[in-house]
């Protein structure tokens, strides 16, 4: 509704949420006190042109009934307090609410926040799983005035999603590898996922980018053979992407590999030997090496 | 760092804790912390709780860096900031118990003695606290560089008694890899989380994780673990001075004291000639035993060494893995 009519500033609003944010909201939720339906709090974070990027947030205790809701300032402005000696750029964005639908009370505590933000981004997170969906929707406030008067405050939904930095997604696919593991006998071993295991990370990686290439190749061949319309755009991107494959001819690749080897080995060579150095030391008790 | 009580049960000098679990929000707080203040290394506070063997940390917070100018006024900033945050989280129900606390590290490298004295002083309130040590370069290149370490029990023991020296730690059979014990540590998640990772991320397929593991370039990674490593081999030789100097400093004392222990003799027989009384043949003031030094800093760049060298032969070994792959494919004409 109301896709004509354009708010009143910062249309176009849309709204990055770090996976950080999402796995705290839950696990407050499972925390939050027994008579308490849901779990409301702040969202921390940056804004950059129109995208709102949500990177903290921090759980504000609060009490409902039919009539009035009272939130805990003071924590709330405590929190923020010492959140901004960590991280001093983040700013407060907005607020969150556990739940499935919008409650009445949520105008009042827009009107709190928007007076905390310039504009405040509400995000329900949907722990009901309702639907078998988990779904998280963000939303902007505008309000319905006639003239001096205000009348309501209506919730417009903006488009959410979920980003991950470079980084996070290392921890995050470990979550995800971790926890994906169909089999009988590794379910016993997910819990017990080993952060070292280089080898296998790096096969599995293997296996992934061969899964990938063969994806595209299938594409590629159905596309040939005319089973489906094939995109422009895409093949132009699998062609430039194919020509990004440096073409050595034999002896230089022999060369280049041979290096690179050779560098590998001397460095495994020298690590042991200094091992090897130390090891003798610690036998002859001086604590000295035998390197003079 | 002011620790805050909550009951550990005593237990005898056994390794209290076996393992640590880690929920996923944690490990997520922790990577963001540690990479967004880079290359500022930073730290912060563990929360959770303690079952048996098994160390589970459910929740963690950052500690802000202190800029402060004055030590005093930093550190009591900082366990104010520290008390304001725990009461906080009590109030949402947050585990409201110190577990340890995390930090991380530049090329993987904590061994440091500010180490070991935080870990004495948390040692002194908890007795089963963890550190958890982050490698944000680690990660860079795909793999998750988490650790959790706790020193040896024995080792704690032998601090407090102030007796770091050689001959201590040989009485105790301990050896400069004993001084951290490494732990494994799990991933855990409430079944609603894990809901919510299985729903919004989709199916794995090449992430970008996978290209920067699969990155065959190692060369810059390598020599700068080498670069340490010959600074470490530097303080070592250093070390090692220390100690020779010791040695014949100690030598060099034996012999004057032989020395003079002669001379004392003959004066004593002259002296019983004169029928005097004879004077004694000890002078504790005039040689004081030279202070053994402390092995400390020794092993502690024992174990960095040990840590470069690790690093670099899975380094190493990972880019021949690359490399073969590399071949074969060139091999099978693409």
């Amino acid at each position: 509704m109301a896709a004509t009519v354009l708010l009143p500033s910062g249309s176009n609003v849309s709204v990055k949420v770090h996976p950080v944010v999402l796995l705290s909201i839950c696990d407050a939720y499972v925390r939050r006190k027994e008579h308490q339906d849901r779990v409301i709090g702040t969202l921390l974070g940056v804004v950059v042109d129109n995208v709102i990027e949500v990177k903290n947030c921090y759980v504000v205790p609060h009490n409902e009934s039919s009539e009035q809701v009272m939130v805990d300032v003071i924590h709330h402005k405590t929190m923020f307090d010492l959140h901004q000696k960590v991280a001093p750029h983040e700013s407060i964005v907005g607020w969150f609410a556990t739940g499935s639908d919008l409650y009445n009370s949520d105008a009042l505590i827009q009107d709190f926040y928007s007076k905390e933000s310039t504009h405040p981004v509400h995000m329900v997170v949907d722990t009901t799983l309702k639907d078998n969906k988990f779904s998280v929707q963000a939303y902007t406030s505008r309000t319905l005035a006639l003239g001096d008067k205000v009348l309501a405050t209506e919730f417009v939904e903006i488009p959410c999603d979920t980003i991950f930095g470079d980084i996070e997604r290392v921890g995050v696919d470990l979550m995800l590898t971790g926890l994906n593991d169909p089999s009988p006998e590794s379910k016993k071993e997910t819990a017990n996922k080993s952060f070292s295991d280089e080898a296998e990370t790096l096969a599995a990686s293997m296996g992934r980018l061969a899964d990938l290439v063969a994806k595209a190749s299938e594409y590629v061949d159905s596309v040939v053979s005319g089973r489906v319309s094939g995109e422009p755009a895409i093949g132009r991107y699998l062609a430039d992407t194919l020509a990004l494959v440096p073409h050595l001819t034999r002896s230089d690749f022999e060369r280049l590999f041979n290096e690179s080897v050779q560098d590998a080995m001397m460095v495994t060579f020298l690590s042991d030997l200094l091992r090897a150095h130390v090891a003798l030391a610690e036998r002859l008790g001086t604590a000295a090496l035998p390197i003079v | 760092m002011a620790a805050v009580l909550e009951g550990g049960a005593h237990r005898a000098h056994k390794e209290l804790v076996k393992t640590v679990q880690l929920e996923g929000q944690v490990l997520l707080k922790i990577i963001q912390h540690c990479s967004e203040a880079l290359p500022q290394l930073v730290t912060g506070q563990l929360l959770g709780l303690d079952v048996g063997q098994q160390l589970e940390v459910t929740d963690c917070f950052a500690f802000p860096t202190a800029v402060a100018d004055d030590d005093v006024e930093a550190e009591s900033a900082g366990a104010n900031y520290q008390l304001e945050m725990m009461r906080c989280l009590r109030e949402v129900n947050v585990d409201n118990n110190t577990v340890g606390w995390y930090q991380s590290a530049n090329m993987g490298t904590f061994q440091t003695v500010e180490l070991i004295e935080t870990f004495i002083n948390y040692h002194e309130n908890i007795k089963k606290c963890v550190c958890i040590i982050y490698d944000p370069q680690r990660s860079a290149r795909g793999n998750l560089g988490l650790k959790a370490i706790r020193l040896k029990e024995s080792f704690i023991e032998l601090s407090k008694e102030q007796k770091l020296t050689l001959k201590g730690f040989q009485e105790v059979k301990l050896s400069w890899r004993d001084i951290f014990v490494e732990l494994p540590i799990k991933v855990r998640n409430s079944n609603l989380v894990q809901a919510l990772v299985a729903d919004l991320m989709p199916a794995p397929s090449a992430t970008l994780a996978d290209v920067d593991r699969l990155n065959l370039s190692v060369a810059p990674f390598l020599e700068r673990n080498i670069q340490s490593l010959v600074e470490c081999v530097d303080d070592i030789v250093q070390e090692q001075q220390k100690v020779s100097v010791y040695h014949k400093s100690v030598a060099r004392q034996q012999q004057l004291y032989a020395a003079w222990l002669q001379k004392r003799r003959q004066e004593n027989t002259q002296r019983l000639q004169d029928n005097l009384e004879a004077l004694p043949e000890e002078d504790p003031t005039l040689f004081k035993p030279i202070p053994e030094p402390s092995m400390l800093d020794n092993y502690l760049v024992t174990n960095q060494i040990a840590t470069y060298c690790d690093q670099i032969n899975i380094a190493a070994s990972e880019a021949i893995q690359k490399l073969f792959l590399m071949e074969g494919i060139q091999k099978a004409g693409l």
